[in-house]
């Protein structure tokens, strides 16, 4: 559905996207993480065609560049920032957007219903999107990106600045967009988030990808050992090991285990791990 | 086409939803309009006042001669009479109620009556000193008055008649008078007598008012045909339109940048659209707006007011070419500032600067006249001078061409800098 190769895009002297080549299967959610200024959305714009790579290509459902207007119609961007005319309704703005999108008379009604329906608004859909929350106002951030119904989604860190009610709403939309074959990129500086939602997930860092697999593989490539973190003898103790069993077995043998617990490498690890440091360091 | 609609009416909705935009595009205007017409209204003699020089009135002569002439001060369009006592008139003009006090002191009536006395009817007035140049009207309006008196005794030989009679009969008893001027007299007042029958029954002389005449002065109106007096608020409106123009123009100039700010321009760069589309939508929403304030004023104007303008078809060119120029003057102050602060900081300077040089904010020809000359780099001049030719100048379509393709000039330019500077990418 995405082919991105060997795009490079520089600013000044600092590449923000260098030498990046992944291709994304229809359906699949897609993950970019990384830190901020790792080139995420400049990958994204990238993708989108709002800006134009210094060299390499990017081909949408094999039709061609995004630069091209009507490659352009069937991608749905919801960016970081929230994109909505504030003194419009959310209907307003969703219908707004759809008609550039070229919808019209009943087929732009009908899509408004099932956006408006789909993201939770259809109750609030006439109030001024002024008056919504910061999570109903990500979910018409969402609304607009997908009332036309495009094959490829891309959400720019849909989830910042939402209360865990709303994403828990928009994680549910984004699984069940999935499920009727629509293709999503998701950025994100959120492991969890990642590690719930993707299939796959690409780990960036200046503009290069270091690694890209599903998440469980990465976490098995990447992730490095378990880590035993006990209570033993009235100190505390961490060890990273391949056998918790056997590691806690070893203590139990050794003295006293008060308490212990394990915890499993996750993404977190694996960027650590690729980078040396951690995701949330920026 | 339908995504330039779709943009447009955006906007269009945006701005309907701005209090204060739509209160300085709509309501202000009017208000302005409205505003500066009563206040030229009451300059001008219009209908709520009389219009006239207001002076107090003291008459210690008391006699019906200075009764008389005190009437037919009253009764006349320049002057607004007050009557009063001595003290109170002082403190009337040293208030600034009125102009001046007008004292007509014991004499005055007989000495107006007696038009070949010796004595000149004498009044004395108490000004405020800081109003000369209406002081020198009065003056002016005094004197003509006074001798209008002469001028009716000289078309009528009935009363040329009389006054050298009794002229001749007072001479007779005055012992004072030199032998020289005396002798003059009584040779010059029969003459006269003769003189003025003789005009009288020679019908093509036109009488002897037409003999002593300096000359006769029609004023009329060069900016209109007909005779009716001309609506001040005709000279307001357009005023009051390009203030809501430049409302319109400084909303529609900031609401590109706040596009930008607010992340709507990002989200319109993703979607199936190019910057014609954007920029197009953008100026057909301003040329909308400001077509339809102009027209709204104007019609405000007509039915309220009751302006008359001349051709409505010259008054649709002028409105035309008024909004497009704006919308070319919108375009380019959109891209001037980078804040939704800066831009609308620039946007107004800029309109205030042209409104004050182009007679915005006071007709130009109040202002000096190097100001007058700046001013033709104003919009707001020509603008100002497309609607004035439509609605009470009474151009001819060459004369509605200057000024139009002046401002279609303006508009073009700035259009097309605005547009080359618009930065459609991030």
């Amino acid at each position: 559905m995405l082919t991105l190769s060997n795009l490079k895009k520089s600013f000044g002297t600092i590449a923000a996207v260098d030498h990046l080549s992944l291709e994304i299967p229809k359906g699949e959610v897609f993950g970019l993480l990384g830190p901020n200024g790792a080139g995420k959305s400049t990958t994204v714009n990238l993708a989108v065609g709002l800006i134009v790579p210094d060299s390499g290509n990017v081909s949408i459902d094999g039709s061609g560049s995004p630069v091209d207007v009507s490659v352009r119609r069937k991608i749905g961007v919801a960016p970081q920032s929230l994109a909505i005319y504030e003194e419009m309704s959310g209907r307003e703005n969703v219908t707004f957007f759809a008609r550039l999108q070229g919808l019209r008379g009943r087929e732009l009604k009908k899509s408004v219903d099932w956006a408006m329906e789909f993201v939770g608004l259809a109750d609030r859909q006439h109030d001024r999107s002024n008056k919504y929350s910061g999570g109903m106002k990500r979910r018409l951030n969402l609304a607009v990106a997908i009332a036309h119904k495009p094959l490829l989604l891309l959400l720019d860190e849909p989830t910042v600045g939402v209360d865990p009610q709303s994403r828990n709403a928009i994680f549910d939309r984004i699984l069940m967009l999935r499920e009727e074959g629509c293709t999503i990129v998701y950025t994100t500086h959120y492991m969890e988030e990642a590690q719930r939602l993707c299939d796959r997930v690409g780990i960036i860092d200046g503009g290069r990808l270091l690694a890209l697999d599903a998440v469980e593989s990465l976490i098995a490539k990447h992730g490095g050992k378990r880590m035993v973190i006990a209570q033993t003898n009235g100190k505390r103790v961490e060890v990273a090991c391949d056998d918790p069993l056997a590691e806690l077995q070893r203590m139990q043998s050794e003295g006293e285990l008060e308490t212990f617990h394990v915890e499993r490498p996750s993404l977190e690890s694996v960027f650590l791990g690729l980078t040396g440091r951690s995701l949330r360091d920026e | 086409m339908n995504a330039i609609l779709a943009l447009a009416f955006k906007d269009l909705r945006l701005l309907m939803r701005d209090k204060v935009g739509f209160f300085f595009t709509f309501v202000f205007p009017i208000g302005y309009a409205s505003l500066f017409g009563v206040i030229m209204s009451g300059m001008s003699g219009g209908s709520e006042s009389t219009g006239g020089i207001p002076v107090v009135v003291v008459d210690d002569d008391q006699t019906d001669g200075s009764a008389a002439f005190i009437e037919e001060l009253v009764a006349s369009k320049e002057f607004e009479i007050q009557k009063s006592t001595l003290d109170d008139a002082g403190n009337l003009v040293r208030k600034g109620n009125v102009l001046a006090y007008i004292i007509f002191p014991k004499g005055f009536g007989q000495a107006r009556e007696r038009i070949f006395g010796r004595i000149a009817p004498r009044i004395e007035i108490g000004v405020d000193p800081s109003r000369q140049a209406e002081v020198a009207m009065l003056e002016g309006l005094l004197t003509a008055k006074l001798y209008e008196r002469v001028q009716e005794a000289f078309t009528n030989p009935e009363v040329i008649a009389k006054q050298v009679d009794e002229s001749l009969a007072n001479l007779a008893g005055e012992e004072d008078v030199a032998p020289v001027t005396r002798a003059a007299l009584m040779t010059f007042l029969p003459a006269l007598k003769i003189f003025s029958k003789a005009m009288a029954d020679d019908d093509s002389s036109g009488g002897m008012s037409n003999a002593i005449q300096a000359a006769n002065i029609d004023v009329v109106s060069v900016a209109r045909n007909e005779t009716e007096k001309l609506n001040v608020y005709a000279i307001t409106f357009p005023q009051g339109i390009i203030w809501g123009v430049m409302g319109c123009t400084a909303a529609f100039g900031i609401s590109l940048v706040v596009e930008r700010t607010k992340g709507t321009l990002l989200r319109l760069q993703m979607a199936p659209l190019n910057r014609t589309h954007v920029l197009g939508g953008k100026a057909l929403a301003c040329f909308l707006t400001t077509v339809t304030v102009a027209t709204v004023l104007i019609l405000f104007g007509i039915v309220v007011f009751k302006i008359q303008p001349n051709s409505y078809a010259k008054l649709a060119m002028g409105i035309l070419a008024v909004s497009l120029a704006f919308v070319g003057i919108m375009m380019l102050l959109s891209v001037a500032g980078k804040t939704e602060q800066s831009a609308g900081g620039i946007g107004w300077a800029v309109m205030m600067v042209m409104a004050m040089i182009g007679g915005g904010m006071m007709p130009l020809q109040f202002l000096p006249q190097f100001m007058q000359d700046i001013g033709s780099i104003s919009p707001v001049k020509w603008s100002i001078l497309a609607i004035e030719g439509a609605t009470w100048r009474n151009f001819s379509y060459v004369e509605m061409a200057l000024p139009c393709c002046v401002l279609l000039g303006i508009g073009i330019v700035c259009f097309t800098l605005g547009a080359r500077a618009f930065k459609w990418s991030s």
